[in-house]
């Protein structure tokens, strides 16, 4: 298409600029260049990456990772404007749930054959970025959701402590927050971090929620609909209950900041392992960390956090792929671990790692990742799922007709899949 | 001399008309195209012609007429199962309703949200322009009264437009918290606790001109300036004559000051309409749209579909109708005044 050409051709000459301005200078000594992208996260995380590559290019001889730092932000389309450009790095870091789409848009280059197959088979199955069969992406740690509370509120309220095997059930849940609520402490008893208002989180957060209750994003054996499923029977229980948690008070449609917990306004956070040190310190050992509750179909948390991949356009596809074998080492894994807090991904990793081994401080985020994480669904048209997820979620929150809001989502999703002829292979 | 005086103009215009024809035009008629295809950003599908079918889906609008089912007099079968149902509705969603005698009717639309961000868009300017114009005048009057410290006062005044929206949008969220915002513990205070906490950004009948408070104050630093250079521009002689003739402040203000400012005026409304239509950054930032999409405009509906969705084609058709909507209404607007004029003259 004539459009399309002239688009390419002005973003070629955009990154080219870019990339051209920025490259390393070449070496001479025989080694080749593989240029990495990543996600800019956090300083901890930065750090360890540059360490990772460092590690890696130290025992060298035939390749040299060099990683370029890309804002969070705009990194999707980053990667957009370069695949049309074709100017596409080798590796690239890809958060999860977009691994589908980039694979069927034919960016990514399967990992089978590049990496050893055992080294992925160790890998918690959640943070394999799987599409169509193939292994597409592989992540060194994944997060893990938990309610976090305090000890003394449990007991004050003279309910049960939970474990990871037998969890609050819904019932339970409800009759906690209704007491926490009536008691006159906190105005909103549970904080669900509805400050954020990004699709990811609440997607993140609570699509595995909606799993909980026996319903779903979309239909994960076809990928075709998600009629029956973000509007049936149980998605219409989920999308009640979450209207309640609002309408009783139980929970802050926009919390002022992120210190409800910490600071006492909220009883109980519904959040990441990211958080636990800062909660740690504020609370210290009266923090609990829980399972999220059992709506009737187990307990389910969200898998899948940024990811490493291989481009299609990749010249040297068996350097990256020796790079992402590297890292996935539990030695590696286990390092990435201890500087950036992260759950390792495999069990060997976890066990020398410091704070997730068998007695570790944070094993319980390993064994929550373990046994209960599931994947966002793997399905190119993801970004349009989670917006419609969302929008209705939102709306659900704000006093809109339930069954009225997951019908809007569940045809915004049906008519994205039928415009894009099912995802259909090129 | 004669060509001379053709290509000169054009040979001065050259770096501007380049830089419009390459940034503006250009994309615009890149948009242009984009609309009637089914175009995605991430897809390994070509993109395909499918005629008008983003527009039909962006206007179209229909009502569903329903008698209320016999045996009770309020109950009507539920919308959105007709809608989903019948064929000759598929894809059509409620945007509002209302009672004639016994039969409810609803307005159906493909696309309600677009509808209703149009609304808002138009309603926020509606606010924002008169509010933002009146507080700017007032700024450069008490800048122009010629007080001690003026350049201070100015300075305080136009520093916020130079502040990102962002982080003034993330003030304002704090300041608009329904528990711990400082204008609800104000009006609290003041009031001796009768003014309730309002959820200003949470409730769909004040998040609108909650934005709207905020935009003004965020803006009008930089139309009291213009403001500002206008008041200047007007003969201090009036004044005084003015006042030899006895004629009081709110007199010289009435027939001096808005006859001097008439053309300043027209320039900074227009200004501040093209910019209120624009909204997108505090939406974005305070309130992603909600409640309920009673913050949602135009911008925001093209940024979601054309971007963060991908479907740079339903984007374009936005964007594109919503132009041709502007340029109607400055068409409109244009003849209204010349003909205005006509009359006067």
């Amino acid at each position: 298409m004539l459009s399309t050409g002239i688009l390419q051709r002005l973003a070629t000459f955009a990154l080219c600029g870019l990339l051209c301005g920025c490259g390393p200078a070449p070496r001479q000594d025989g080694r080749i260049d593989l240029i990495l992208w990543k996600n800019l996260a956090g300083l901890d995380e930065e750090a360890a990456t540059s360490a990772l590559i460092d590690r890696f290019n130290a025992v060298q001889t035939r390749w040299r990772v060099v990683a370029q730092s890309l804002p969070q932000g705009g990194y999707d389309q980053s990667i957009v404007a370069a695949s049309l450009a074709g100017r596409m790095p080798c590796v690239v870091a890809v958060d999860n749930p977009m691994v589908a789409s980039y694979a069927w848009a034919g960016h990514l280059r399967p990992l089978d054959g590049e990496v050893p197959a055992p080294l992925i088979a160790a890998v918690s199955p959640a943070a394999v970025g799987r599409y169509a069969g193939k292994v597409y992406a592989v992540g060194q740690f994944d997060a893990a959701l938990a309610l976090f509370t305090r000890r003394s509120i449990l007991a004050r309220m003279q309910t049960r402590i939970p474990t990871l095997d037998r969890p609050w059930s819904g019932a339970e849940f409800q009759t906690l927050l209704e007491r926490l609520k009536a008691g006159g402490q906190y105005r909103y008893p549970l904080d669900l971090s509805t400050r954020d208002d990004k699709a990811s989180w609440w997607t993140y957060a609570f699509s595995p929620i909606l799993q909980s209750f026996g319903g779903d994003l979309i239909d994960r054996r076809t990928g075709a609909t998600a009629e029956g499923v973000l509007n049936g029977a149980a998605a219409l229980r989920f999308g009640t209950w979450f209207q309640m948690l609002f309408a009783k008070g139980l929970v802050d449609r926009s919390e002022p900041d992120d210190n409800a917990f910490i600071k006492g306004r909220a009883a109980i956070a519904y959040n990441g392992n990211w958080s636990a040190p800062e909660f740690q310190r504020h609370v210290g050992n009266d923090l609990l960390v829980l399972p999220p509750p059992d709506f009737g179909h187990g307990v389910v948390i969200g898998g899948g956090s940024w990811q490493w991949a291989i481009s299609r356009t990749c010249a040297h596809p068996d350097g990256a792929g020796a790079f992402i074998a590297f890292m996935l080492q539990d030695a590696q894994i286990a390092a990435m671990s201890d500087a950036t807090g992260n759950v390792p991904v495999t069990e060997a990793a976890a066990a020398m790692s410091r704070d997730f081994g068998p007695r570790g401080k944070s094993r319980v985020f390993f064994d929550l990742m373990r046994r209960f994480a599931r994947p966002r669904p793997a399905t190119p048209g993801f970004s349009t799922v989670a917006n419609a997820f969302t929008t209705a979620l939102r709306d659900i929150m704000d006093g809109k007709d339930v069954h009225d809001a997951l019908d809007d989502g569940t045809d915004d999703i049906d008519r994205t899949i039928a415009d894009n002829h099912g995802y259909a292979a090129k | 001399m004669n060509r001379d005086r053709r290509i000169t103009p054009l040979v001065f215009g050259a770096p501007a008309l380049i830089g419009l024809a390459v940034f503006l035009v250009l994309p615009f008629l890149m948009a242009l195209v984009l609309t009637f295809t089914d175009q995605r950003l991430v897809s390994p599908q070509p993109g395909a012609f499918v005629g008008l079918r983003n527009y039909q889906r962006l206007l179209s609008v229909g009502a569903l007429v329903q008698s209320p089912e016999r045996d009770r007099d309020t109950a009507y079968v539920r919308v959105r199962a007709v809608t989903r149902s019948d064929p000759a509705w598929r894809g059509y969603r409620p945007l509002g309703d209302f009672r004639i005698g016994a039969r409810r009717v609803t307005i159906l639309a493909k696309d309600p949200p677009f509808l209703r961000a149009l609304g808002n868009t138009f309603a926020f300017a509606m606010m924002v322009v008169p509010l933002q114009c009146a507080l700017a005048l007032g700024l450069a009057l008490l800048v122009n009264a010629g007080i001690r410290g003026e350049t201070v006062f100015r300075a305080i005044y136009f520093s916020p437009v130079v502040m990102s929206m962002v982080i003034v949008s993330v003030v304002w969220a704090f300041l608009f918290d329904r528990d711990l915002g400082l204008l609800n513990q104000t009006l609290g205070a003041i009031s001796f606790g009768v003014v309730r906490p309002v959820d200003w950004l949470g409730n769909p009948a004040t998040a609108m001109p909650a934005i709207a408070i905020m935009s003004a104050w965020q803006g009008a630093g930089f139309q009291m300036l213009i403001l500002l250079a206008g008041l200047q521009g007007i003969s201090q002689e009036l004044y005084d004559a003015a006042r030899i003739d006895g004629a009081s402040v709110w007199q010289r203000f009435v027939h001096i000051t808005l006859p001097g400012l008439r053309q300043t005026i027209v320039f900074v409304l227009i200004v501040t309409t093209i910019a209120a239509l624009g909204l997108f950054t505090q939406v974005d930032v305070m309130t992603g749209g909600g409640p309920r999409g009673a913050t949602a405009t135009v911008m925001f509906e093209a940024v979601r579909h054309g971007v963060r969705e991908g479907d740079i084609a339903y984007g374009a058709t936005i964007s594109v109708v919503y132009f041709a909507l502007i340029t109607g209404l400055i068409v409109l607007q244009q003849w209204l005044m010349r003909s205005r004029a006509r009359v006067a003259g």
